[in-house]
């Protein structure tokens, strides 16, 4: 019983560690955010806070916490206060598998990405709910789309991934990366490069970024599901956005990259790369997917609502099924 | 649509072609100028804060009351008073409103003495109206202030001979106005030569 009690208070203090850095990460991924979009339009971004305007994020946090809770009068308060707790706990938990090293992780099971994909799924319903109690008419078309974009684009993200496990034979994240490893690229990125693309596309609908910003576009639904949030409450929301979004690039990172590790080939050229930690690789593969995050968005422009359909529906899914045809059939000859 | 379009579509060329533009700007320098900390430059002929001149040689202003601002002025901001006191003409009271001004310099054009200016400076926002109302005596502070920062040893402004207008019809005043000397090795020569002239004075 002291051995479970023990083991309950480590995982603890560990889950409030990885809380702490991930807050720390999204402050300064909005800074990134800020300043790599800055310089695309050859701005700087913010420069006055700090040097380089590095506390600039600390300044925001700050402002947020002290903001005027405001609770409009006509908004239905439980569902109202509970929806962006909602969208936070699930982009929250669903780090609690992924590993970030060999055996860095603060749960290990067998399923690990079923799990992602389901918990990320939950976020959803803070959407919704937040779109539906705020009684705004922005609110709720920004939760109804929401609704409408995840169905559609979780359906290909699932389809997408299970090429992958067809590859790895196994749920588990940990050992996904380690049959990486088998190739001599050790990334599935290239046996698997449609699923990858599939992946991408439906990972920028999944966490509603440009450009399928759909929900919270800012140029016809003011700010779509959040309209009537302020202060933390919106924080909230803003956080759990920047973590699914790590939470995604984190999943793109350990199914198509390799993870952790390098390319075996890499390896045998310059053994001394080697002794550079996995986690330093790890996070520079799940920054070069934020950049890509940042460097689409400044970029492209939102689609339309039936572009968006179309894109999930028409092209992504058969897209996908033909995916896992044609690997399940390499699979079975060879 | 033809092979070549869905090809195109397919392969998303014209997305990747878009995303290799902001790359290039990503990596190029940015064109921002970080006002509060460093300005753009000032281009001759700019139209800013209302001063008028003190002159080096007397230390008042140039001003004769001759009125021509006043009449000229489109937004009618400028108010002159004049006085005979003992058969001379006094100014007695010179206000301009800057809040109603619309920034045409044709005050500056008129002024037969050059005795207006409207200087480079474009930093004198204020926190109420009253403060946009400038009688003489702010006036000559606004050039006392703008000088300080004038990074040259002369001024002269280019509406005190209005371009456009055939020099000839400018008035004389106007045609042998110089640079006025602010400091350096230009005011003490302005000096000297004022010296000079008194000596000469003193001795005939």
């Amino acid at each position: 019983m002291t051995e479970f009690l023990i083991r309950v208070i480590i995982t603890a203090i560990i889950a409030l560690v990885y809380f702490g850095i991930l807050l720390l990460h999204v402050a300064y991924a909005t800074y990134f955010e800020r300043k790599v979009i800055g310089h695309i339009q050859m701005r700087l971004g913010p420069m006055v806070v700090g040097p380089h305007g590095l506390l600039q994020p600390i300044a925001d946090m700050v402002k947020l916490v002290f903001k005027e809770d405001v609770i409009p009068s006509q908004v239905d308060r439980v569902i109202f206060r509970i929806a962006p707790l909602i969208s936070l706990v699930a982009a929250m938990t669903t780090f609690s598998v992924i590993p970030v090293n060999q055996g860095w992780y603060i749960g290990d099971i067998n399923v690990g990405l079923l799990f992602v994909l389901g918990i990320a799924g939950l976020g959803t319903y803070g959407l919704i709910l937040a779109g539906w109690s705020s009684n705004s008419k922005y609110a709720f078309l920004g939760g109804l789309r929401s609704a409408a974009q995840m169905i559609s684009y979780e359906v290909s993200l699932g389809l997408s991934i299970v090429g992958v496990i067809l590859l790895a034979e196994s749920f588990n994240l940990t050992e996904i990366v380690q049959k990486q490893q088998q190739y001599w690229h050790g990334m599935f990125l290239i046996p698997q490069f449609v699923a990858y693309f599939i992946f991408i596309v439906a990972m920028f609908a999944e966490t509603n970024r440009v450009p399928f910003d759909l929900p919270e576009a800012e140029s016809e639904l003011v700010a779509g599901y959040f309209v009537e949030y302020s202060g933390m409450r919106f924080g909230l929301f803003y956080l759990s956005e920047y973590l699914a979004m790590f939470c995604m690039s984190a999943l793109a990172t350990i199914c198509f990259w390799g993870g952790w590790t390098i390319p075996p080939v890499l390896l045998k050229a310059w053994p001394w790369l080697g002794n550079i930690p996995g986690i330093v690789w790890f996070l520079l593969k799940v920054y070069f997917h934020i950049f890509l995050f940042y460097w689409i968005r400044g970029t492209l422009p939102r689609y339309r609502y039936d572009q968006l359909m179309l894109i999930g529906w028409k092209v992504l899914v058969p897209l996908a099924l033909l995916n896992i045809v044609v690997t399940s059939i390499i699979k079975y000859i060879f | 649509m033809t092979g070549k379009e869905i090809l195109n579509k397919a392969l998303m060329v014209e997305i990747l072609k878009g995303l290799n533009q902001t790359l290039k700007t990503l990596v190029s320098k940015a064109v921002t100028i970080q006002y509060p900390f460093e300005k753009r430059k000032v281009w001759p002929g700019f139209r800013g804060k209302h001063a008028m001149v003190r002159d080096p040689k007397t230390g008042k202003d140039k001003c004769i009351g001759c009125m021509t601002c006043a009449r000229v002025c489109p937004a009618q901001c400028i108010t002159v008073k004049r006085e005979k006191i003992e058969n001379k003409m006094v100014v007695t009271e010179y206000k301009i409103d800057a809040s109603r001004c619309i920034f045409c310099a044709y005050c500056v054009e008129a002024c037969p003495t050059c005795a207006l200016v409207l200087t480079e400076n474009y930093e004198y926002s204020v926190y109420s109206r009253d403060e946009l109302i400038f009688d003489k005596e702010l006036l000559l502070k606004n050039w006392d202030d703008f000088v300080q920062r004038w990074p040259e040893d002369t001024y002269f402004n280019k509406f005190w001979q209005p371009p456009g207008i055939d020099p000839k019809r400018w008035p004389k005043t106007k045609q042998e106005q110089k640079p006025i000397p602010l400091r350096g090795a230009a005011l003490t020569e302005q000096k000297e030569a004022v010296k000079e002239e008194k000596d000469e004075t003193g001795n005939s």
